[in-house]
């Protein structure tokens, strides 16, 4: 070849043409979506996320969760992730709006999290996560009868007790988060409590509901399968923030054939000073500490959870066909808070009891 | 390309060649100016390499145990992952493959290197913003996108390193002397406009003026793909362009061939990208477009394996001696199953159980280790003893890091496309619980493991035998170290 000049143009040439076609073009294309909305302008999604649930995508993004777990669904006739109850309908550029990053991931050595939030109990649903709330959940399903009561007994509730205001969550945001989340539980006491165990048993056998048991069960190991899912006392309900966290302090105490490294480093372990801290994890078995200690999360780890737990693609989009019986209730159900679609497993199971 | 030069000769030894005695020294003169910024950037990267390794032999392990060191925030497995990654892409490789490429360059241009505490300076910077990078990604900076973890503010570092050594090669460029510019400049010339454009565009994109959504996948896999290709690659082929005629002795069987490749191997292989995100929540068209280009990424490779399998066609018994030969030949042939398993894994059907499990770390290391730092192993066997003046000092050390190396991603590969294909069926059949498919790849992680050890050992003896020669013990010889003893039938013409 001879001749600078054609060598060098034909290098940018051909580079530009790659740079225009698969990424400027794509950009004009689904580069400035939109969140879709019905014809009130209510019902939007997806919605941008906290504060808390920013920083949470970060330890996510820090921690290199994305080197094992992806975030999206394939449609049903490329794959089986619909099938594996990893979500209902394929993942749209829509979905990921207002990512950033965005964390699509590109290997499974865990199972895939796009929807990892819409599986949590039904009782945290409709609340924005907020998890320090969190400890709260478990004692509440095993507790009392009176729901509207026990969170109030709860030290977590900071409206209720002004003295654990200095708990490392000291967000003004939680107070109404967590008494939206005992609002429901007010309404259908038996309805929300240990969800995924009750739902079955309730006679409500419709297709949406086993689904949803199915749903909490997909994936959870053989392990935890439909015996060890209705968690034993003392053991939160699967996806739960407390679920989390044990999941994420001591994986092998969950599934005993999990793959994932413990992020003990995002918990601390302390003397306990005078009161036990309102949210000190409980723990049991191997993993409880010592008399006297007790097991904090870190802000971080809170985040991560209150992350984890925002995961949810469940809401219908225009332009993805959905598998139709699990769109339609998402839809149909009004009076939903704005930001967060009510669950499909939470709706039949209420009207079951 | 002088072909009438005598291949694996001594670099000064004017007197046994049949070249002119002032090209002789003229060539020497060469390398002499090369040899401080070289030498650095070769030092440089194969400290990175071992480091590397290190945490690549971590990695593994961690990856079936998972409860080693789990309470360090920065040993956690997500952390260190990415850690290994980047040393070994942007301190290893990039460091090993800008070490040759400057070398080739002033060879080629047939120029002494001006400058070259210039290139010390871009060296030192880049070295400086890969260990920044590195330390942001354990201490918890990492910005989650992948191939490009580093924090903004080291790649900021290794921006400015680049375009110190950038600006040094343009000058080169300048200076050049003859018309005729050969196959190996133009794969350089393209590796070092292509890298700056886009690493350049990839930060802008994700953290200057962020795209939206999931184009930011979209941008950080086209950036992957064409580092890989565009920068990895262009590098590693016009090495092989340079190093297989040169060692035999014997022009490239084609000019033409030669020509096709490089243009459909640039206009190809970019569009590559999307081929890593089959059936992800993008428009389909982009994603078929990638799968379209893969599958004509044939036509480069095959005139690429063709010019080099005719220009190798009756010296093959040559890798029998020359250390260079045997692992540019062996990387070139790795390039043809690298593109193979490249258009295999991106077919929709196969995407279907592949797409997200450890077939594709097998791809990627096909690409980054069998084929492009072969090659570089291979060019640094050559390059090294005309920059300090001796000779490798043991034939029996290059055996052992040849065939470690060979053994061990050979094995690693293997492990990981059999353990990847198995855990994708396991979890495209959903009777079967997820954890069943993390549970079959557990015996082949272990075997990846095992592989570790053998590279390690060949690096570790390569790292030896390169310091040997750092400081002065290799050979002083004027014959090159031969990996047997030379027999005097049929090939001694060429040798």
């Amino acid at each position: 070849m001879k001749g600078l000049i054609p060598l060098v143009l034909g290098i940018f040439g051909t580079f530009t043409f790659s740079w225009v076609g698969l990424t400027v073009i794509p950009n004009l294309q689904i580069g400035h979506l939109d969140p879709q909305m019905d014809e009130e302008g209510t019902d939007v999604y997806p919605a941008p996320k906290s504060g808390m649930t920013e920083r949470g995508r970060h330890v996510y993004a820090a921690n290199g969760c994305i080197y094992c777990h992806s975030q999206q669904v394939r449609a049903d006739y490329a794959a089986s992730d619909i099938d594996r109850k990893w979500g209902e309908r394929r993942s749209a550029p829509r979905d990921y709006l207002f990512d950033r990053p965005v964390l699509l991931g590109k290997m499974r050595m865990g199972p895939d999290l796009s929807n990892i939030g819409k599986r949590a109990p039904a009782e945290e649903e409709n609340a924005s996560p907020a998890p320090s709330a969190s400890p709260a959940g478990p004692p509440a399903a095993t507790a009392s009868p009176a729901p509207a009561k026990s969170p109030a007994a709860s030290p977590a509730n900071p409206s209720a007790s002004p003295a654990p205001a200095a708990s490392p969550s000291p967000k003004p945001a939680n107070s109404p988060a967590a008494s939206t989340s005992s609002a429901p539980a007010a309404g259908s006491p038996a309805a929300s409590l240990p969800a995924p165990s009750v739902s079955p048993a309730g006679g409500a056998a419709r297709a949406v509901a086993a689904q949803s048991a199915s749903l909490g069960a997909a994936s959870a190991s053989p392990a935890a399968s439909p015996s060890g899912v209705e968690s034993k006392p003392g053991e939160p309900p699967p996806y739960s923030a407390a679920w989390h966290h044990r999941h994420l302090y001591s994986p092998r105490s969950i599934s005993i054939d999990s793959n994932m490294p413990a992020y003990r480093f995002l918990y601390e372990k302390r003397r306990i000073a005078g009161e036990r801290s309102p949210d000190a994890l409980n723990f049991t078995g191997s993993d409880a500490p010592p008399a006297g200690w007790e097991i904090v999360p870190t802000y971080d780890a809170n985040c991560l959870v209150a992350y984890l737990m925002s995961l949810d693609q469940s809401h219908p989009l225009k332009e993805v066909k959905g598998v139709a019986p699990a769109a339609s209730p998402g839809l149909a159900a009004p009076g939903a808070p704005a930001a967060a679609a009510p669950s499909p497993a939470a709706s039949p199971a209420k009207g079951g009891q | 390309m002088d072909a009438t030069e005598i291949p694996l000769k001594a670099p000064s030894i004017p007197a046994d060649a049949p070249t002119s005695d002032v090209e002789q020294i003229e060539r020497a003169l060469i390398d002499a100016s090369t040899r401080v910024p070289v030498l650095m950037f070769y030092t440089s990267a194969i400290v990175w390499l071992l480091l590397g390794t290190l945490l690549a032999g971590f990695v593994s392990f961690k990856l079936h145990s998972p409860d080693w060191f789990s309470n360090v925030s920065f040993l956690t497995w997500g952390r260190v992952r990415p850690a290994h990654m980047n040393v070994m892409v942007f301190g290893w490789a990039s460091m090993a493959g800008m070490g040759t490429a400057i070398w080739l360059m002033a060879r080629l241009c047939r120029t002494v290197l001006r400058h070259p505490l210039l290139l010390v300076a871009g060296a030192g910077f880049w070295n400086f913003g890969v260990l920044l990078g590195v330390g942001g990604i354990l201490m918890g900076d990492s910005t989650g996108y992948q191939w490009l973890e580093f924090p903004p503010y080291a790649a900021i570092v290794l921006f400015v390193a680049y375009s110190l050594i950038i600006s040094w090669a343009v000058l080169m460029f300048r200076f050049r002397r003859g018309d005729q510019i050969y196959i190996t400049q133009w794969y350089l010339l393209g590796a070092f406009l292509w890298f700056p454009w886009l690493y350049a565009a990839a930060q802008l994109m994700l953290f200057v003026v962020p795209v939206q959504g999931v184009m930011q996948a979209a941008v950080g896999w086209w950036f992957a793909n064409n580092l890989l290709f565009l920068w990895f690659g262009a590098i590693g082929l016009g090495t092989a362009y340079y190093m297989i005629p040169k060692v035999i002795g014997r022009p490239v069987y084609s000019y033409h061939l030669a020509t096709i490749g490089f243009w459909t191997y640039a206009l190809f292989s970019s569009w590559t990208g999307m081929q890593r995100l089959v059936d992800g929540p993008f428009p389909a068209w982009m994603i078929t477009a990638s799968i379209a280009a893969t599958i004509l990424t044939i036509i480069p490779v095959a005139t690429v394996g063709l010019n080099h399998h005719m220009t190798m066609q009756g010296y093959f018994p040559l890798m029998r001696y020359s250390p260079t030969l045997r692992f540019t030949v062996f990387g070139a042939i790795s390039y043809t199953v690298f593109s193979a398993l490249g258009v295999l894994i991106s077919l929709r059907s196969v995407a279907r159980y592949v797409n997200f499990t450890q077939a594709s770390i097998a791809y990627s290391h096909l690409g980054l280790y069998a084929f492009f730092t072969m090659v570089i192993f291979g060019s640094m066997y050559y390059i090294v003893p005309r920059l300090v003046g001796r000779e490798w000092r043991y034939a029996s050390l290059i055996k052992l890091h040849f065939w470690a190396s060979v053994y061990g991603i050979g094995l690693m590969i293997l492990m990981l496309l059999a353990g990847g294909f198995l855990q994708g069926a396991n979890m495209d059949n959903p009777s079967l619980a997820f954890s069943e498919s993390t549970q079959t790849i557990l015996p082949y992680l272990r075997g990846r493991s095992l592989s570790g050890i053998l590279l390690t050992v060949s690096h570790f003896v390569f790292a030896f035998h390169f310091g040997l020669m750092l400081f002065g013990l290799g050979r002083t010889s004027s014959v090159p170290t031969f990996l047997n003893p030379v027999e005097t039938e049929g090939s001694e013409v060429h040798i």
